[in-house]
């Protein structure tokens, strides 16, 4: 067992737990967040996503010793912020969601990406998306969320349904 | 050339373009819930809720000699060790056949077959505890070919032998059609072994209410049937206990049988306490159904104008351990096989085979998309050897809009079939070339077509109950028994209620998914829950608009044309008269309800499993062709499809995009072999599923036109796209490559295995 300390959604958080325990388990189990989903425990859809130090990291392949000094942000805390907004207002409006388990996750990166400075191009966004697995929408309403929040690489007629 | 002699007189079709799709779309009505991270049913954690395991065979097939629980019991932690001696009800469930326990007492017929539960304080003692359990096995020889299932010596799955269900339909003088035909194209198809990989694996709690109630919350598709089934199991009146299924982090049809929620509500039952479980990716993958790998030797013919004149088709299908919906989804593979099309003779047979691989079960697209994938195969090459145009051949070949069923059952007239090959037969993408090379890229343009059923067939669970309220608060319910697991159910049924209620959208609420609050609408699946509100609302809507009237003048002077509007009881001239919150204060009593019974439509015909009513699509597909690495990528997809009026244009939208990637997935990378038993993968390292880059460009077309006098309406469109998208894609592989695509995937292997003999 170790003890660890961190900050959690911007409150300063200790826990007492095997080290390798995975932070999605502690975020779920200890902290009762359920919004980081557990759709493979391997680090391969990103259903778990959440920032650590501001970057998107699955909270799966992220072990309790880890976490000592970090600052650990889940969607539970982005979902009522500002810096989503553009995020979720575009995901419900493009058909970016369905049955939803993807979209907690999906929107940490989204939001992520919208956040850069520079942003990046929509082809850019696209590829750093692929981490997201999405089984419901077959990616349409996720390429028309992408269309809405970021710029083409070149000029490209504005046409949403413009292959990324 | 080549006029379609079939092809009726169609008035202009009434055709909302992909633009015009996204220019209707609107948010989901459930969309800030769901970005408002509200919780799954696997999210409720509960009150001190306990932990369950399940204690899953090692072995595909195996008898139990003996089970020792005595030292898992004697763990710190540990509430209850449950095993088949445990249940107080039915030991086992099924469908149509009542072939899967609840807990294995005799025999384990797949690898995690379940033997014992565990129910403990932590997740880590409830492990510890099934670690601790001793089962004897006596091995049995593992059955993992449905072909040598079905020899005499082999081993048997169940104890009436591995032939589940089988079926034969002919129609016609075949030895005549046969001898007519000029082209005859016979070969063998195989489909994969595709899982759903809905991204919640199976979870939920088990929890007891103040009403001395178990409250079941699992992601599912029919909470009332699972309702009876658990008390069964629990042997408790149905009354002890309360289903709620929704939402649904996905299923596609995998979550529509019952899975471990007896196991959770036994061990919730036993230790009086609440009760989580939550399958892990590996367990989901071991215990979920996957749909039916199928071995489709087919033979068709045409004469020398190209018209078809038969079909033959032989089928086996691998059920896996268990029936579940195993038989319908061999009686939709025949029923679908033949297609719209027009035949002198046909001569169907199915088979479906018991073996030790896992599980197979309902999956979107329903046993019709292996079938499809292999007549449609059929269809463009017997139009090469003809030397017609793949569009035309088809065009030329389909069964007239009045003509009999695949089966020669009486079905409603439809012209969608002929809509949609003629919306794609001027598309830009079918009059450009059908194949180019690019240097190192092999590009090809693929078409199918299909027509797809509606509801279960003949002697399904076709009846539907639902109940229109006045809610205390004034919102206008439709209380349904569906579940929403992402297909837009909410937002298409808000929408139809504000139509035949003339009301605004924010008058209504959709309340589904709970035995407590719900009535028993059957299942969520087949594509039928659209069509059931539809018919509901539009024969039943009248009735209830007047009924909230009548309500409202017990107690109130209203003009006499007072009708229903947006906010509430509106004169003849518009004005408003009396809002819906008040009109519910007024009754607080006696607030009114409709209980609405909706008769099972089938067809008159007396053919078991056959269906009465169809929708179709015709798809274009793209593909490009690495001829380097023999990698297959879907670059374009255009669906037509003619499913009758648009509800709602998102979730249109949203299924016909959904299904086709799952499609794409399907033809070109997709499937879980099972050698020896065991499944090749348990996680989405090694199966894997299309992702944002390998999402195809994807056009959605919707052709409105129904036949007049046509009294189904909408058609579902849940599962269309994915039965049309595979063919599509293999048909533009194979266009692209040359490959005569007979089994999929088309993995890189076979594209290189192929280009090689070329060169
Ligand atoms: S659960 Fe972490 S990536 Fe899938
Ligand atoms: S919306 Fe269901 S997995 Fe993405």
């Amino acid at each position: 067992m170790i003890t660890v300390q961190f900050e959690l959604n911007g409150k300063a958080v200790s826990v007492d737990c095997p080290p390798e325990r995975r932070l999605l388990e502690l975020l779920r189990e200890t902290f009762h967040l359920t919004a980081a989903k557990p759709g493979c425990g391997i680090g391969r859809c990103g259903a778990c996503m959440v920032w650590i130090d501001e970057q998107p990291v699955n909270a799966c392949l992220v072990m309790a010793w880890q976490l000592e000094g970090r600052r650990v942000r889940s969607y539970e805390n982005l979902a009522t912020s500002t810096e989503s907004a553009p995020v979720r207002d575009a995901l419900a409006r493009c058909g970016g969601l369905q049955c939803g388990y993807c979209t907690p996750g999906l929107a940490m990166t989204l939001t992520h990406l919208h956040r850069l400075e520079p942003r990046p191009k929509r082809d850019e966004a696209a590829l750093l998306l692929a981490g997201n697995l999405c089984r419901c929408t077959g990616y349409g309403g996720i390429r028309r969320t992408l269309a809405q929040l970021f710029d083409p690489a070149i000029q490209a007629p504005l046409d949403e349904s413009t292959p990324t | 050339m080549n006029t379609p002699d079939h092809t009726p007189d169609l008035t202009p079709h009434r055709l909302i373009d992909h633009a015009g799709l996204l220019a209707l779309a609107r948010p989901r009505p459930d969309a800030a819930a769901k970005l408002a991270a509200t919780p799954f049913p696997s999210d409720h954690l509960g009150d001190q809720a306990l932990h369950g395991a399940i204690l899953g065979s090692p072995h595909p097939h195996a008898r139990i000699l003996a089970i020792d629980t005595r030292a898992a019991r004697a763990l710190p932690g540990v509430h209850a060790v449950l095993t088949a001696a445990d249940i107080p009800g039915t030991p086992c469930y099924g469908l149509r056949h009542v072939d899967r326990p609840v807990l294995c007492a005799d025999k384990v017929r797949c690898i995690g077959d379940p033997v014992a539960v565990v129910a403990a304080d932590t997740a880590e003692q409830a492990h510890a505890a099934v670690a601790a359990i001793r089962v004897d096995y006596a091995l049995l020889a593992v059955v993992d070919d449905p072909l040598h299932a079905l020899e005499a010596q082999a081993e048997t799955v169940h104890a009436g032998g591995n032939l589940l269900h089988h079926l034969h339909h002919a129609h016609g003088d075949l030895g005549a059609a046969v001898a007519a035909c000029e082209h005859v194209v016979e070969d063998e198809y195989h489909s994969p072994r595709q899982m759903h990989a809905y991204l919640e694996t199976e979870g939920g709690i088990v929890e007891h209410d103040d009403d001395g109630r178990l409250v079941v919350r699992f992601g599912c598709q029919n909470p009332e049937r699972d309702r009876q089934v658990i008390a069964g199991i629990l042997n408790l009146p149905p009354d002890r206990l309360r289903v709620i299924g929704t939402p649904v982090g996905g299923s596609y049809g995998g979550k529509d049988e019952l899975t471990i929620q007896p196991l959770a509500a036994l061990l919730a039952l036993k230790t009086g306490r609440a009760v989580r479980l939550h399958l892990n990716r590996g367990e989901s993958t071991d215990l979920g159904v996957k749909r039916h790998p199928m071995r489709m030797r087919l033979r068709s013919g045409c004469d020398a104008d190209g018209r078809l004149r038969f079909i033959e088709a032989d089928i086996l299908a691998d059920t896996g351990a268990y029936a579940t919906h195993g038989p319908e989804v061999l009686d939709a593979a025949i029923e679908h096989v033949v297609g719209p099309y027009a035949y002198d003779a046909v001569s169907l047979r199915g088979r479906l085979a018991y073996t030790n691989n896992g599980i197979a079960g309902a999956f979107r697209g329903f046993g019709a998309v292996q079938t499809q994938f292999a007549l449609e195969r059929q269809i463009d090459r017997l139009a090469a050897l003809a030397g017609f145009d793949p569009l035309c051949f088809r065009q030329r070949n389909l069964a007239a809009p009045d003509a009999p069923g695949p089966l020669g059952q009486h079905v409603l007239p439809f012209d969608g079939p002929h809509r949609a090959l003629d919306v794609l037969r001027t598309h830009a993408l079918w009059t450009a070339p059908h194949r180019h090379a690019d240097g190192r890229y092999l590009y090809g343009t693929g078409l199918a077509l299909v027509h797809r059923s509606d509801g279960f067939g003949k002697g399904g669970p076709n009846a539907a109950r639902l109940v229109l309220a006045l809610a205390a608060d004034g919102k206008l319910e439709l209380r349904a028994g569906f579940t929403e697991m992402g297909q837009n159910l909410i937002g298409a049924a808000t929408r139809m209620m504000a139509d035949h209620l003339h009301c605004a959208e924010d008058d209504v609420r959709i309340v589904l998914g709970d035995s407590a609050l719900t009535p028993d609408s059957g299942p969520t699946a087949a594509s039928r829950t659209t069509s059931i509100i539809h018919r509901a609302l539009r024969d039943h809507g009248p009735r209830w608009r007047a009924a909230l009237v009548d309500a409202a003048r017990v107690d109130v002077e209203l003009p006499s044309a007072a009708r229903t509007a947006a906010g509430g009881l509106v004169s003849e001239a518009g004005h408003p008269v009396l809002d819906y919150p008040s009109l519910a204060r007024q009754c607080a009593t006696t607030r009114p309800t409709l209980v609405i019974d909706l008769p099972a439509e089938e067809t008159p015909s007396d053919i078991p499993a056959a269906h009465l009513v169809f929708g179709a699509s015709a798809a274009l597909a793209q593909v490009r062709v690495d001829s380097w690495s023999g990698q297959v990528k879907v670059e374009r997809l255009v669906l037509a499809n003619a499913l009758g009026p648009v509800i709602s244009a998102e979730g249109l939208l949203g299924q016909m995009e959904g299904g086709a990637v799952m499609g794409q997935g399907m033809a070109t990378i997709e499937d879980l072999p099972s050698p020896g038993g065991r499944y090749a993968a348990r996680n989405l390292d090694g199966y894997f599923i299309p992702t944002l880059a390998d999402a195809p460009e994807i056009e959605v077309l919707a052709i409105e036109n129904l036949m007049a006098d046509d009294p189904a309406g909408p058609r579902g469109a849940g599962e269309i796209s994915v039965n049309v998208a595979v063919p599509a894609v293999a048909n533009a592989i194979a266009h692209a490559t040359g490959l005569t695509v007979t089994r999929l995937p088309v993995t890189p292997d076979t594209v290189l295995d192929h280009l090689e003999r070329q060169a």
